[in-house]
């Protein structure tokens, strides 16, 4: 059952010469992990916003073509109908928290304050949120004093505390260390098993083979491939049009050019790589002895 | 019209207030740490009108002020007068003065206008005479024009050397900065008169004892220095906030 | 400025505390004799300040604050202050009697009106208090505008002093003469004040998606208690405060 839908979308903004999404057609059913994966200026944001609603009511501009959210079209509602369907969030975290909350729980609550939550009900969605996210330990610190990964985290349970539909992440852990990507996509990995819709705008495509269903890869405001991640990830197309592909890729396509790689798949995440040139490398003992 | 007060008061604009605030006061700390002699303390006020409109200019303002008192109590008399540079930015950026572009010419008369009768009102304080009974009295204009031609003259090209190099194209963001300064120095001068000069209707008159105290001179550098630097750092405020929003990518202009 | 702590006054609905700075303010600078200034902060606010734990900060705040403004008040009035009867002399200078007086009675009202807002904003939290206003009806834009602000303008300063190192270490040159340092300004004012209006937008995005602005009926997470002696307190205060400014009116009238 498709949850998101665009039919042949277009968007251009406002005072702007060209469309930054062309004739956009994308289906996700409910409880699949959509990755939309495109170099910079592809549009995954704006797809992003479009999804979300933010296009064309935020930015204006000039929207074409059809989006549809669990039933509702969001050039025909308002802006406040539609926000509670998505739960959307971007890259930098900081910008993300209120500023008007003095503690993570507080903030957190703020959603549910603003659409008129009863206290009871909103404390106990607070702490189940939290829990879910891990992040209960945090409730009493002040926003501010988080590290990048911390807030991202407090950031997706605000989100989350709203319970919507879909999730809508635009490289959420491009300004993170390795811990806090590490610590982001653990809770998203948690949101996916929990059967949430998740589409995810994400660069580091050795992650996106790890929980993705699907791949969409986007290209100059257009849908260039879609299909499975393995597929879609290590594709020729991707590599001549300016993809970031994983490094295990590019050094298994040199590797398959020497026959040093055996198999069709070209591997995506190091899990993949060690597998495959097991097949061609003599693997010694950790210990070094053959 | 409430509803376009209301109007002005989207998200954007709520988000947008406390961080103009926050501008304020780190550019008006920047140019201590860079030792400019200017105050600057008013561009994000300015910013909110420009962009916002001139209620929400005037509010920031209002607010601003009253932040900033908590570290320096003695500004808190003047909110009105930073609402006031808030509307009037908000009014001048409905009337399209930061989007334009002057004709550089423009900004040269601006600059040379400001400078000229900046200089004739110093001299006329300077000059200025008092006799017996406190009645003073300023030179004629003509009388002024005569003895210090030759200052005129720089003035004016020294004016509109300043006018074409700091205004260029953001003349008319430039004049209504101008009267920005004008407006709001001539409105604070009643509270700057009470508040540090205690005038209570008890029988004294500071600025009439402090002038017949010093001779004119004390009372021409005071006032002067609130003609000065008010006009003259609104001009600037708007001039930045003008170079700014030219700067904006095409996107963020869209209200 | 709020400092937490355990105590009676903190635990008072933030709005009662807000009638009394009120009452104390409006008592202090509308009652006719010349002294209640100082009266009402040693009988009311120094023991209110005991019983809220905060005596300590609090004097320290009020005396930081207060003594540049007490001894520039004093040399102003006395040294301006037209006819009078001279205390002492140096020279040309001559402090005079009346307008000593005369600072220190306005000092009075002034420490009055710094104590009580000192006390207050030490002893209520913000975010409660616009809590409490909006309660009380006040718009929710704006609670949100005065806490936000608050909280950012702090954290600001950072952001201003990483675009300036930043900045030096590609090169930008911030000491020399003034034409040095001036064009210095704008590859440090643009950054920030661009960065920043990415942060509204996305601010702004961010808590739309999250209901703000999205006129539903609001609901609170923090319960602030009330009570029917509280409520009470609070008409008997803006009762009093009604009755000093009337009494004031009615002896002004009558002398």
């Amino acid at each position: 059952m498709a949850i998101v839908e665009l039919k042949n979308v277009t968007y251009k903004y406002p005072l702007t010469d060209s469309p930054i999404l062309q004739n956009i057609n994308l289906q996700v059913n409910e409880g699949e992990f959509v990755a939309v994966v495109g170099p910079n200026g592809a549009g995954k944001s704006t797809l992003c916003y479009t999804i979300a609603g933010f296009v064309p009511h935020f930015f204006k501009g000039e929207l074409t073509g059809t989006v549809e959210v669990a039933g509702i079209e969001s050039q025909t509602s308002t802006l406040n109908e539609w926000v509670l369907n998505i739960g959307l969030a971007f890259q930098n975290p900081f910008n993300q928290i209120s500023g008007a909350k003095y503690t993570v729980y507080e903030e957190i609550a703020f959603g549910l304050e603003n659409i008129g939550v009863p206290r009871e009900e909103m404390k106990a969605r607070v702490e189940e949120a939290m829990k879910l996210t891990g992040i209960s330990d945090l409730a009493d610190r002040s926003p501010y004093s988080l590290s990048g990964g911390q807030q991202q985290r407090v950031a997706l349970t605000s989100i989350l505390v709203m319970q919507p539909k879909v999730l809508v992440l635009d490289e959420p852990t491009s300004q993170m260390d390795p811990i806090g990507t590490r610590e982001v996509f653990g809770v998203i990995r948690t949101m996916a098993e929990n059967g949430m819709t998740v589409i995810l705008a994400e660069h580091k495509v050795e992650w996106v083979a790890q929980f993705a269903d699907r791949v969409v890869a986007l290209h100059e405001g257009q849908i260039l491939l879609e299909g499975n991640p393995q597929e879609v990830l290590t594709s020729d197309l991707l590599m001549d049009n300016g993809f970031g592909i994983s490094r295990y890729t590019s050094t298994a396509r040199e590797a398959k050019k020497q026959g040093l790689w055996k198999k069709d798949m070209l591997p995506v995440t190091l899990d993949d790589a060690v597998e495959g040139f097991a097949l061609t490398l003599p693997s010694p003992d950790w210990r070094g002895k053959k | 019209m409430f509803d376009n007060i209301k109007k002005e008061f989207s998200t954007r604009t709520l988000v947008l207030i406390p961080i103009a605030i926050a501008i304020n006061i780190a550019i008006g700390e920047l140019v201590v740490r860079l030792k400019l002699p200017v105050y600057l303390d008013s561009i994000g006020t300015v910013l909110v009108g420009a962009i916002a409109g001139p209620w929400a200019g005037a509010l920031t303002g209002a607010l601003a002020n009253l932040i900033w008192g908590l570290i320096n109590p003695f500004a808190v008399p003047f909110f009105y007068v930073a609402a006031v540079i808030g509307l009037l930015a908000g009014l001048a950026g409905k009337q399209g003065a930061f989007e334009k572009e002057s004709p550089q010419w423009l900004s040269v008369v601006v600059g040379a206008v400001f400078v000229f009768s900046l200089t004739m009102f110093i001299l006329a304080f300077t000059n200025a005479t008092t006799d017996d009974t406190g009645f003073t009295s300023y030179p004629a204009m003509s009388e002024l024009f005569s003895n210090y031609a030759v200052i005129f003259i720089v003035a004016i090209l020294a004016g509109g050397a300043i006018g074409y190099f700091l205004l260029q194209k953001g003349g008319y963001a430039g004049i209504w900065g101008l009267v920005t300064g004008i407006v709001a120095a001539i409105i604070s001068a009643p509270t700057a008169a009470y508040v540090f000069g205690g005038v209570t209707g008890a029988g004294t008159d500071l600025l009439v004892a402090a002038f017949r105290a010093s001779g004119g001179n004390i009372l021409a550098s005071v006032m002067a220095q609130g003609a000065v630097s008010d006009p003259f750092d609104k001009m600037l405020s708007f001039m930045v906030v003008w170079l700014i929003l030219r700067s904006l990518p095409a996107r963020y202009k869209a209200r | 400025m709020y400092e937490a702590r355990e105590s009676g006054l903190h635990l008072l609905h933030p709005l009662t505390k807000a009638a009394l700075a009120l009452c104390l303010v409006v008592a202090g600078l509308v009652l006719p004799s010349r002294w209640t200034g100082y009266f009402l902060v040693l009988c009311v606010v120094f023991p209110l300040a005991l019983w809220g734990k905060v005596f300590t900060p609090f004097l320290r705040s009020l005396w930081k604050v207060s003594l540049p403004l007490a001894l520039s008040l004093f040399l102003i009035q006395s040294l301006f202050w037209g006819e009078g009867e001279i205390l002492l002399s140096m020279g040309p200078i001559a402090f005079k009697k009346e307008g000593a007086l005369f600072a220190l009675v306005s000092m009075g009202r002034i420490l009055l009106v710094m104590a009580d807002f000192i006390l207050f904003a030490m002893t209520t939290r913000p975010d409660t208090l616009m809590i409490s206003m909006k309660q009380a009806g006040a718009p929710s834009g704006l609670a949100y505008i005065i806490v936000t602000t608050l909280q950012i303008v702090p954290r600001f300063q950072n952001k201003a002093s990483t675009i300036l190192d930043s900045q030096r270490s590609r090169g930008l040159e911030t000491e020399g003469n003034i034409f040095v340092r001036a064009r210095a300004f704008a590859p440090i004012v643009l950054p920030l004040v661009l960065g920043s209006l990415i942060e509204v937008e996305e601010r702004a995005i961010a808590i739309q998606a999250r209901g703000f602005n999205s006129n539903k009926e609001e609901t609170s997470l923090i319960e602030i208690p009330d009570t029917k002696t509280q409520r009470l307190t609070r008409q008997a205060l803006i009762l009093a405060t009604i009755l000093s400014i009337v009494a004031r009116i009615a002896w002004q009238l009558l002398n």
